[in-house]
C-alpha cells in the first residue's frame, strides 16, 4: 500500500467516524497516517490498536470505531463507499428516537421575538416584576421575548466559585515573593510594598439534566432558555436531555445564538412527548459520562417533574453515584412552585435523600431565588 | 506484529510489568513519533507504572510531576530562589551595583530552581521520560500552558530568554477522567485507553507480582474479581488491589479462597462502605463458589 493510498484510507475512515459523531480533526488523520507506517499493515490487531492509539478514540467511542474498522477492513473500500456509513448512520443514530417539536409552533415564537411592538409598556406597573412571578404555562408567546433578555441577565448575575489558583490582587492575599522581590530591584533590595496574590475566581461547573417528556412539556422550552443563558456565563457547563433516553446536547449549542441553538435542538433532539424513564437515563448518565464530567467542584442540576413510571432500583443507584462525586446535587422541580404539590411520586421519593437542593422552577423569580446555590463557593 | 512492538512487549514484562499488545504498541508509536501519551483508564489499572517501566527499560530518569487543583508554573516549572537572590542583591547593593547590573546578576540560571518541567528539558545526556501524572486534576489554564509546552519544548522565563529543550523527553500524561481533558492537548497526544484486565492478564500479573501465590490461588483471585467487577460497584477494584489481596492472602497462608476469609480481606479489594455494605455475606460465598468451581459468578 503506499503513502498516497494510506492518505485516501485514513481520510475515508475518519469521514465514516466523523458522520458518526465521533470528532476527528486533520492533524488526528496525519498521526494515524504516521503511525501506521510505522506498523505492520498486514496485522489487523495492529492495525486496529494503532489507529485507536492515533486517533484518539475515546472508550466511549470504541464500540462505534470497531464496528467501523470492521467494515473497513472487511473491503478496503466498503467503508469508503459512504453510502453504508450513511445508512449504518441512520440506523443508528441516537436521536433516532426523538421526533422533532412541531416546527410551526418554534417558528411562531422565532417571529415574535423579532417583532418588538407586542412589549407592553403600560404605565403604573412593572412588566418585569410581572413576568418574574408569572408561571411559565401560562405565560403568552408575548412574554417570550421579553423573558428571555431577563434570563440572560440572571445567568450573568450567577455568581463563581473560588479556585484553587493564585492571581495577583492589589487587596488581601498572600504574600507574592516573586513580584515584590522584582519590584525590590528598583528600590536596592528594599521591599517597600509586599505583593500580594488571591484565589481566582472560576466559573462554577454546571451538568445539566432535563427532562424533556409531555408531563414537562409546558416548562421545557423556558427552562432550556435559561439553561442555554446559563452555558454563556458558565462556558464549561453540560447539558443533557432526557425522556426515554439520554441525549447529550452540548455539542450543539452555541451560547451566543439562543435563539438559533433552541431551534437547532428543535429540529434535531427530542420530541418532548411520551413517557419519563428518568432511572433507565440517569443510570446511562452515570455509566457513560459520570467519571469525567463531575468531579468535587461540579454541580448537578436534575430538572424533573419526578414522575416515573419505572422501577425505583436504577433510579436509586443511579443518584447514589451522582451525589458521591458531585459537589451538590440540585433538583428543580416545576411542579413545587403548586402548592399543592407534594413529592409522593415514586421516583422524586426514591431520589430526595440523595439531593442537596430541592427547588420550585415554575418561574423566575424561582430561578433568579436559585443562582447562589448554583455557584459552588 | 512488529518485531519492535514485540519486543517493547518483552521488556516490559522482564520489569515484571505484563503488557497488552495495545500498550506496547502505543509506547512504540510514541516513542518514535515524539509524540506524548495520553493513558486513560479507571484508577489503580497500572498507568503510572507504565512510565516508571518505561523509564527503567530506557535507562532514563523519570521525571514526575503531580498535578492537583491550583499547581501552577512556579510549581511546574521554576521559581526563582528569592532568599538567595536578596541576599545577593543586599551584598551587590552596598558594593555600589547599580540597578541594571544588579538584576542581571540575580536573574541567572544559579538562581533558578528547575521544577519538573523544567528538569524534563535540560536533561544533559539523553531524553528523560517525564510523567503527568493526573492531569485531569490540574486547572484548564494549567491544560493551556501545557499544550504550549508540549508543541514547542521550548520555555520562556521572562527575566531569563527562552530555554530550548536539549532531548525532548518521552512525555507520558495519565488521567482518571475526573474531567474531561481540552480537545487541544487530546489533540497534541497519542491516546490509550486501558482496561481492566483480562482473566488471564490478571493471572499472570498476580504471578509475576505476588511470587508466594500458587498457580489455584491466582486463578480463583482472577476469577473473583472478574466477578466482582462485573458487579455495578462505586469504586472497581484496579490491579494495585488485586496485588494488595493476594499479597494479603499469602501473607495468611491462604492457598484457595474461602468465604470467611474473604470477608475478612474485603477491605483491601472495596474501599468504598457502599460497595461493602452492598455485598452480604451470602453473596461473597456465591461468588467464591464460582471462582473455586471456575465457573461464571452470578452477577448481582
Amino acid at each position: 500500500m503506499t503513502a498516497v493510498d494510506l492518505v485516501a484510507h485514513v481520510a475515508v475512515f475518519a469521514r465514516a467516524l466523523r458522520e458518526r459523531g465521533i470528532r476527528m480533526s486533520l492533524s488526528d488523520e496525519a498521526d494515524a497516517v504516521a503511525a501506521l507506517t510505522l506498523s505492520d499493515l498486514s496485522d489487523r490487531d495492529e492495525v486496529r490498536t494503532v489507529l485507536r492509539v492515533a486517533l484518539k478514540i475515546r472508550r466511549r467511542d470504541a464500540e462505534t470505531f470497531d464496528e467501523l474498522f470492521a467494515l473497513l477492513w472487511a473491503s478496503g473500500e466498503a467503508a469508503g463507499r459512504s453510502r453504508d456509513t450513511r445508512t449504518s448512520r441512520k440506523k443508528d443514530d441516537p436521536l433516532k428516537n426523538f421526533g422533532g417539536l412541531p416546527g410551526a409552533r418554534m417558528e411562531a415564537q422565532q417571529t415574535e421575538r423579532h417583532s418588538r411592538e407586542g412589549r407592553s409598556d403600560v404605565l403604573g406597573y412593572s412588566p418585569e416584576a410581572m413576568l418574574r412571578k408569572k408561571p411559565f404555562d401560562e405565560c403568552s408567546e408575548r412574554d417570550l421575548a421579553e423573558m428571555e433578555r431577563l434570563l440572560a441577565r440572571l445567568a450573568l448575575a450567577l455568581a463563581t466559585r473560588k479556585s484553587r489558583r493564585l492571581v495577583p490582587t492589589r487587596g488581601r492575599g498572600r504574600v507574592d515573593p516573586r513580584r515584590s522581590l522584582r519590584r525590590a530591584i528598583a528600590t536596592d533590595g528594599e521591599i517597600l510594598r509586599l505583593a500580594r496574590r488571591t484565589r481566582a475566581i472560576e466559573e462554577p461547573r454546571l451538568v445539566v439534566l432535563c427532562d424533556t417528556s409531555g408531563s414537562m412539556d409546558r416548562h421545557v422550552r423556558f427552562l432550556l432558555a435559561f439553561l442555554l443563558s446559563l452555558k454563556k456565563a458558565a462556558r464549561r457547563s453540560e447539558l443533557f436531555a432526557f425522556n426515554t433516553s439520554l441525549v447529550r446536547l452540548t455539542p450543539w449549542i452555541t451560547p451566543t445564538k439562543i435563539a438559533a441553538t433552541l431551534d437547532r435542538m428543535a429540529a434535531g433532539v427530542p420530541g418532548w412527548s411520551g413517557g419519563t424513564q428518568i432511572g433507565h437515563c440517569l443510570a446511562a448518565f452515570a455509566e457513560r459520562y459520570l467519571d469525567e464530567m463531575v468531579g468535587p467542584g461540579t454541580v448537578v442540576v436534575i430538572v424533573s417533574d419526578g414522575l416515573d413510571r419505572g422501577d425505583t432500583g436504577p433510579l436509586v443507584s443511579a443518584m447514589r453515584a451522582i451525589s458521591a462525586r458531585a459537589k451538590r446535587v440540585v433538583w428543580l422541580n416545576p411542579l413545587l412552585g403548586d402548592p399543592r404539590y407534594e413529592p409522593t411520586a415514586r421516583g422524586m421519593a426514591a431520589a430526595l435523600p440523595y439531593v442537596d437542593v430541592f427547588a420550585p422552577a415554575h418561574n423566575l423569580e424561582s430561578l433568579e431565588r436559585l443562582l447562589p446555590r448554583l455557584s459552588a463557593a | 506484529m512488529k518485531t519492535e512492538i514485540r519486543a517493547i512487549a518483552e521488556a516490559m514484562e522482564r520489569q515484571g510489568y505484563i503488557a497488552e499488545p495495545s500498550i506496547a504498541t502505543a509506547l512504540y508509536l510514541s516513542t518514535t513519533m515524539g509524540k506524548p501519551l495520553l493513558v486513560e483508564g479507571d484508577a489503580g489499572v497500572g498507568k503510572t507504572e507504565i512510565a516508571k517501566v518505561l523509564a527503567r527499560h530506557l535507562g532514563r530518569p523519570l521525571i514526575r510531576l503531580q498535578c492537583y487543583e491550583g499547581l501552577d508554573v512556579h510549581t511546574a516549572l521554576y521559581e526563582w530562589d528569592y532568599p538567595r537572590q536578596m541576599l545577593r542583591l543586599r551584598m551587590e547593593g552596598e558594593k555600589g551595583l547599580d540597578a541594571e547590573s544588579a538584576e542581571h546578576v540575580i536573574f541567572s540560571r544559579k538562581y533558578l530552581l528547575e521544577r519538573p518541567l523544567l528538569q524534563a528539558i535540560t536533561q544533559k545526556d539523553g531524553p528523560a521520560v517525564l510523567l503527568i501524572d493526573e492531569i485531569d486534576r490540574a486547572d484548564d489554564g494549567f491544560e493551556a500552558f501545557l499544550l504550549e509546552l508540549l508543541s514547542d519544548f521550548q520555555v520562556s522565563i521572562p527575566e531569563l530568554g527562552t530555554i530550548q529543550a536539549e532531548h525532548r523527553p518521552h512525555v507520558l500524561l495519565t488521567s482518571n477522567r475526573t474531567r474531561e481533558i481540552g480537545d487541544a492537548l487530546r489533540r497534541r497526544c497519542l491516546y490509550l485507553f486501558i482496561e481492566h484486565p483480562s482473566f488471564e492478564k490478571e493471572v499472570r500479573i498476580i504471578r509475576a507480582r505476588v511470587p508466594g501465590a500458587s498457580e489455584r490461588l491466582a486463578a480463583e483471585i482472577a476469577r473473583f474479581l472478574e466477578s466482582l467487577r462485573g458487579r455495578r460497584l462505586l469504586k472497581a477494584p484496579g490491579v494495585a488491589e488485586t496485588i494488595d489481596w493476594a499479597q494479603a492472602l499469602v501473607r495468611l497462608h491462604r492457598d484457595a479462597l474461602d468465604p470467611e476469609t474473604v470477608e475478612q480481606t474485603l477491605g483491601c479489594l472495596l474501599k468504598d462502605r457502599n460497595d461493602i455494605v452492598e455485598l452480604p455475606a451470602a453473596e461473597i460465598g456465591a461468588l467464591v463458589e464460582a471462582a473455586r468451581g471456575g465457573g461464571a459468578a452470578p452477577i448481582g
